[in-house]
């Protein structure tokens, strides 16, 4: 069953990539707002394990028990979905220095891997990366679907 | 109404007469046009090349707090002989202490010879000479190092004026924000983007001679830092391995580079050579240490680290032994740099009166604040050890270059072609 999902998934994603090559296809106007292929699984992530996003008090990188729910979550579904990768990009504070931030959401973001791992997800299906202050949403550590 | 009409009026005398107002203490300089020995059309060209650089000399010098140059005018002409055998009492009048006199010659492989004479006016006495002999094009190097050379009469301490600048130009905020690595003369003149903007960078950092720049790009999706040949424009991956790696700075001689790297949730700084190698780890604290900075003997390296709960300024041998605490107020300190002449640490400091710039001893007295915030940081040292150039955030989130004295003093806006941040000022270029 789980494994028809999953092929079944994959012609939807390979579907929705040809929708946008072929162009006698996006002749025929806008496509219904139809969500498939990664979009799905990104709604389908995000609804399932209570949310993407995991939140730090200023300057540090501690787990909340309201995160560790998040990411318990978030380790069974991809557990579930040996398939796809995630990224987790973490993010500093607002005010901190350029550098400290950087470190900062780093840590934030390998505290989150390292408790995924925990649950149980393979090392190889998360990476992580730091935007310490560079990017809007500080505060933070984010779960993204990358394929 | 009357009344407010004169108050305008002596408000706007008062800033007229301010801007003629030396700071206190100040070193008076008058600059005759640099003058010729040539004649005919040659020698036009060079008296316009001669009153070009005194202009720019007096720009240099009027940047400073110790110098303050009468504004130059051409009907101050000196005739050659005079150059080097001033007639004092000419000048004596008027109150300048420093007489900057040279010449522009032309020479016969192409080349011009620019020569610079600093004079005691009340003395009589010569301080200091020094000549030049470069392509046509290079003369504003030689107007620079003329600067250096009354600088130095009057401070002792080596001029910043023939040095570069890197840094981050900026354009449009917030997420859409276009950042490129930048590179310039400290005067601003020559400025150059080195990146294309497809990518966020941060925090170039130039090597001793200023021939190589390390930065941090995020162009593989995590911040990496870069090597980069300034002349070439090529660039290069620091590491070959996938960690998360920053903060850079070259030691002294170039040979090597200190950064942090993240190993795991754990930010440590390592060193590793500027030519590649295997990186050398320098502290192991489960905190973040971040930020090195070498003392200019590069026997010792200023970091930040929060090991202590808040982040802190921490120095340590070069080898990473002996580690010390240095700082102690409220807050936090961080983004610290080790200034030329090795008497001063400047950092940025972040506590309830928001981030503000400072600089302590390196042993951690001494602590002064020299500007108010609330958004400033990454300081950097002139050559001369006596100024920063720091980045302030102003509104709107957009990031402006500023100057500050360590003597104190109201930090000066550096105009650029765009928006700036993470400026490094390097040493003089000889």
């Amino acid at each position: 069953m789980r494994k028809t999902i999953f092929f079944l998934t994959l012609a939807l994603a390979a579907g929705s990539v040809q929708a946008q090559v072929l162009p006698f296809l996006s002749k025929r106007g806008p496509q219904p707002p139809v969500v498939q292929g990664i979009d799905a699984e990104r709604a389908e992530f995000a609804a399932q394990s209570g949310g993407t996003t995991v939140y730090y008090a200023p300057g540090n990188a501690v787990l909340t028990p309201q995160s560790r729910a998040v990411l318990t979550a978030q380790a069974a579904w991809i557990r579930r979905h040996p398939e796809v990768v995630v990224r987790i990009e973490g993010y500093g504070d607002t005010g901190d220095t350029r550098d400290h931030a950087l470190a900062i959401g780093a840590k934030r973001a390998e505290e989150v891997r390292d408790y995924l791992v925990l649950m149980g997800v393979p090392m190889a299906q998360v990476s992580t990366t730091s935007w310490g202050g560079e990017r809007s949403g500080l505060g933070r550590a984010v779960t993204i679907l990358v394929r | 109404m009357k009344r407010l009409s004169l108050a305008i009026l002596l408000m706007a005398l008062g800033t007229a007469a301010e801007a003629q107002q030396p700071a206190p203490g100040a070193t008076v300089v008058e600059i005759p046009p640099l003058t010729s020995p040539d004649s005919g059309t040659r020698g036009n060209e060079m008296l316009q090349i001669g009153w070009e650089a005194t202009q720019l000399i007096a720009s240099d010098l009027g940047q400073t707090s110790e110098l303050m140059p009468l504004k130059p005018k051409r009907e101050d002409y000196v005739s050659y002989p005079e150059v080097t055998a001033p007639s004092f009492g000419k000048w004596r009048p008027l109150g300048a202490k420093l007489l900057l006199t040279g010449f522009v010659q032309s020479r016969s492989d192409g080349r011009i010879a620019i020569g610079c004479y600093v004079y005691d006016v009340s003395k009589g006495t010569e301080l200091a000479r020094k000549g030049f002999v470069l392509p046509k094009s290079d003369w504003r190097r030689a107007a620079h190092k003329c600067s250096a050379l009354a600088y130095t009469a009057v401070t002792g301490s080596p001029g910043m004026f023939d040095t570069r600048i890197a840094y981050v130009a900026e354009s449009g905020i917030g997420d859409s924000k276009v950042r490129r690595v930048a590179f310039m003369d400290s005067d601003v003149a020559n400025n150059k983007f080195l990146t294309t903007g497809n990518s966020i960078v941060l925090k170039p950092r130039l090597s001793p001679n200023a021939s190589q720049l390390a930065y941090v790009s995020f162009d593989t999706g995590k911040p990496a830092i870069k090597l980069l040949d300034v002349e070439s424009g090529k660039d290069r991956p620091l590491l070959p391995i996938d960690a998360i790696n920053f903060a850079p700075r070259f030691s002294p001689d170039g040979s090597q580079i200190a950064f942090s790297m993240m190993l795991g949730p754990n930010s440590d700084i390592y060193v590793v050579g500027s030519g590649g190698g295997v990186p050398r780890r320098l502290t192991t604290s489960p905190a973040v240490d971040t930020d090195p900075s070498f003392s200019p003997d590069g026997s010792k390296i200023v970091f930040e680290s929060d090991r202590s709960g808040s982040q802190q300024l921490y120095v340590m041998n070069a080898d990473g032994s002996g580690q010390q605490r240095i700082s102690f107020g409220p807050g936090a300190y961080a983004s610290p740099e080790w200034s030329p002449d090795g008497q001063w640490i400047a950092f940025t400091s972040r506590n309830q009166y928001g981030r503000r710039i400072g600089i302590m001893k390196p042993d951690g007295t001494g602590e002064t604040f020299l500007t108010n915030g609330p958004a400033d940081d990454s300081p950097t040292w002139a050559a001369s050890s006596r100024e920063l150039m720091f980045a302030r955030l102003v509104q709107g989130g957009r990031s402006m270059l500023y100057r500050v004295s360590v003597d104190g003093g109201q930090p000066q806006q550096v105009t650029i072609p765009q928006d700036g941040s993470d400026p490094d000022w390097s040493g003089a270029m000889d």
